[in-house]
């Protein structure tokens, strides 16, 4: 595999403030790479760099092999979605996915062909004509994302594309855009806070916190693994439990068995002080004699009867496997 | 409840507000019909007082420098204003809100004080008063308008689809020809118009800054009363009010004319657009 963005010491301040530090990290080409951590984290930062928008202050970005701090945004071979669409209002639907073509003087037949694909893609086709206004806040951000990818960019870069869809349209939109770029084989470079969002879509995700990358790797191993507490704590829920040697163990509610234990188990004691019911699951949160509250989840399948569920106030064993338990410096 | 709640005293009240507003207006429309010289009694409809103003070659004069001044302020202003709407929405440095507060101080000027230091100004200079040195003084605060209802539009335009121009692949020039520019054109064509409606009736800086002859309009007018009110007036009135109302109606209508969504008016009150 070959690289598609090459970060190599990458350093961006605003003033006195670091908003990327010493930033090391490698996409491979064809990718869907995510970039996952709250806000000022300094993951739109790094997307707002490759982009062009901002230079690193030090530091070096390869595109393809190729540094390209000296290239403006406008020359470089990537192309951005961004969260506010950023459409062009006074432009039909068809020359706002034109736009980028006609800047590259592609001819105008060819134009005609590929915005028809790209719109085909999203799933727009016949509404060519219309402007921006007419549109439907999902239906804009497919006509961004027609504009991105119908110039074919080594990268696309993607700010937070979903943020401002309704929960519904958001979770139909990331099965599409897996699909599509699945389709189109581009890398893709996507900015999210939403932790859900990143596990759903991504190849690879970089959890970053105060301009640094706190773990880089698969949905899997960022879940099943994190590298520390924070990770451990944006990424679904953890229960954080002192270790033995002054660190910290983290075990996933999910993990967690209540009642008949199974042997080689760690097992503990403690009393039930709330259930929580969400639907599929119902969040039992126990209180250890040490103290400590951890939440584990009961399912709500068909065979859960009614009259055997845990209640509030009764004793309870509680245990998981070893290979379950994470330990944290 | 009181009486005072209730919306029939509202539209009570509103409807005296329009008659004191208007009657005034619809009266030196009426008289200057009037067939006689009484500015009293009306005796019957006739043209003459319109006759008379464009029979005579000093107001007619007035009148075309009149419109040559509000025409020219209307241009300059607009394109500098456009440009310092840009520059103050665009650029980030520590002084961008010093310089966006500063550009408010011609609209709240006293005009007295605006003509006063634009006359001295031009004699320290050794500039001659004429009609240049009025569109300069004209200038100087029409700036301000365009710049105002500019940079709201601007700053509702938002940063976002400038990136997205330049990360199509177009230049910055590009991208203000076209993106920036079709965007802003709705707010640039109302602040034009509205640059000549005040230019147009403007009195106070017009009079300190202009030089013999010709005069224009409004400044033209007050020499004559000066000698009498005499019914001349109401049709020279009556004929500045069909302009500026024109210019104004021109800077409501315009934007919809261009096939925008948004009204003029929306622009003009920096409204942003849906």
């Amino acid at each position: 595999m070959t690289s598609a963005i090459r970060f190599e010491g990458v350093t961006k301040t605003f003033g006195d403030y670091e908003a990327v530090k010493e930033l090391d990290l490698e996409i491979q080409k064809g990718e869907f790479f995510s970039l996952l951590g709250p806000s000022g984290c300094g993951k739109t930062t790094t997307l707002r760099m490759v982009a062009g928008f901002e230079l690193p202050t030090t530091g070096h970005i390869h595109l393809e092999g190729e540094p390209v701090e000296a290239v403006p945004p406008y020359k470089r071979n990537v192309n951005t979605v961004f969260q506010s669409y950023a459409l062009f209002e006074h432009l039909s639907v068809a020359d706002n996915v034109a736009f980028g073509l006609k800047r590259r003087k592609v001819a105008k037949e060819e134009i005609r062909t590929r915005v028809g694909e790209a719109l085909e893609l999203v799933e727009l086709a016949g509404r060519e004509k219309a402007k921006p206004a007419e549109l439907s806040g999902g239906q804009k951000q497919r006509v961004a994302l027609a504009r991105a990818l119908v110039n074919h960019p080594a990268v696309l870069l993607l700010d937070e594309p979903l943020g401002a869809l309704d929960l519904k349209l958001r979770k139909q939109m990331q099965v599409e855009l897996k699909g599509i770029q699945r389709e189109v084989g581009i890398t893709f470079l996507y900015v999210t806070h939403d932790q859900e969002e990143a596990l759903a879509m991504s190849d690879r995700i970089a959890v970053m916190e105060e301009g640094e990358i706190r773990q880089c790797g698969s949905p899997e191993e960022i879940y099943e693994k994190p590298a520390g507490p924070f990770v451990a704590g944006f990424i679904g829920v953890s229960n954080l439990l002192p270790g033995e040697n002054g660190g910290q163990i983290s075990v996933r509610p999910e993990k967690i068995w209540l009642g008949s234990l199974e042997p080689g188990m760690s097992s503990l004691q403690g009393t039930v002080v709330e259930r929580v019911y969400v639907g599929t699951t119902t969040q039992v949160i126990v209180e250890l004699d040490s103290g400590v509250r951890l939440v584990a989840l009961e399912q709500n399948t068909a065979s859960a009867r009614a009259d055997d569920r845990w209640e509030i106030g009764e004793r309870v064993t509680l245990g998981w496997h070893p290979e379950h338990a994470r330990e944290l410096q | 409840m009181s009486a005072f709640d209730r919306p029939r005293f509202l539209r009570v009240f509103v409807a005296v507000f329009f008659v004191f507003l208007f009657a005034p207006i619809a009266l030196v429309i009426l008289f200057s019909f009037n067939s006689s010289r009484s500015l009293q009694q009306f005796d019957g409809f006739s043209m003459r007082w319109y006759e008379t103003f464009f029979e005579s070659e000093s107001l007619r004069d007035s009148l075309i420098a009149s419109i040559e001044i509000a025409l020219v302020t209307m241009l300059i202003a607009t394109v500098l204003g456009t440009m310092l709407a840009y520059g103050l929405v665009r650029a980030r440095t520590r002084w961008s809100d010093t310089a966006n507060v500063l550009m408010l101080v011609p609209l709240v000027t006293p005009e007295i004080v605006a003509g006063a230091s634009a006359l001295l100004l031009f004699t320290q200079v050794g500039l001659e008063l004429s009609l240049t040195t009025i569109i300069v003084a004209h200038i100087t605060f029409s700036i301000s308008y365009v710049t105002v209802v500019v940079r709201a539009r601007l700053a509702a335009l938002g940063r976002q689809v400038e990136d997205a121009s330049m990360d199509l692949g177009a230049t910055r020039w590009q991208t203000f020809r076209l993106v920036t520019l079709p965007a802003l054109w709705p707010a640039i064509i109302a602040a034009g118009l509205l640059c000549f409606a005040l230019s147009f009736d403007d009195f106070v800086l017009s009079f300190f800054t202009t030089g013999e002859s010709p005069q224009p309009l409004p400044v033209r007018i007050w020499t004559e009363i000066r000698f009498g009110v005499r019914p001349t007036i109401n049709a020279i009135g009556s004929f500045m009010l069909v302009i500026s109302i024109l210019s104004i109606g021109l800077a409501l209508l315009l934007p919809r004319l261009l096939g925008r969504r948004e009204s003029g008016l929306k622009v003009l009150l920096g409204r942003e657009a849906a």
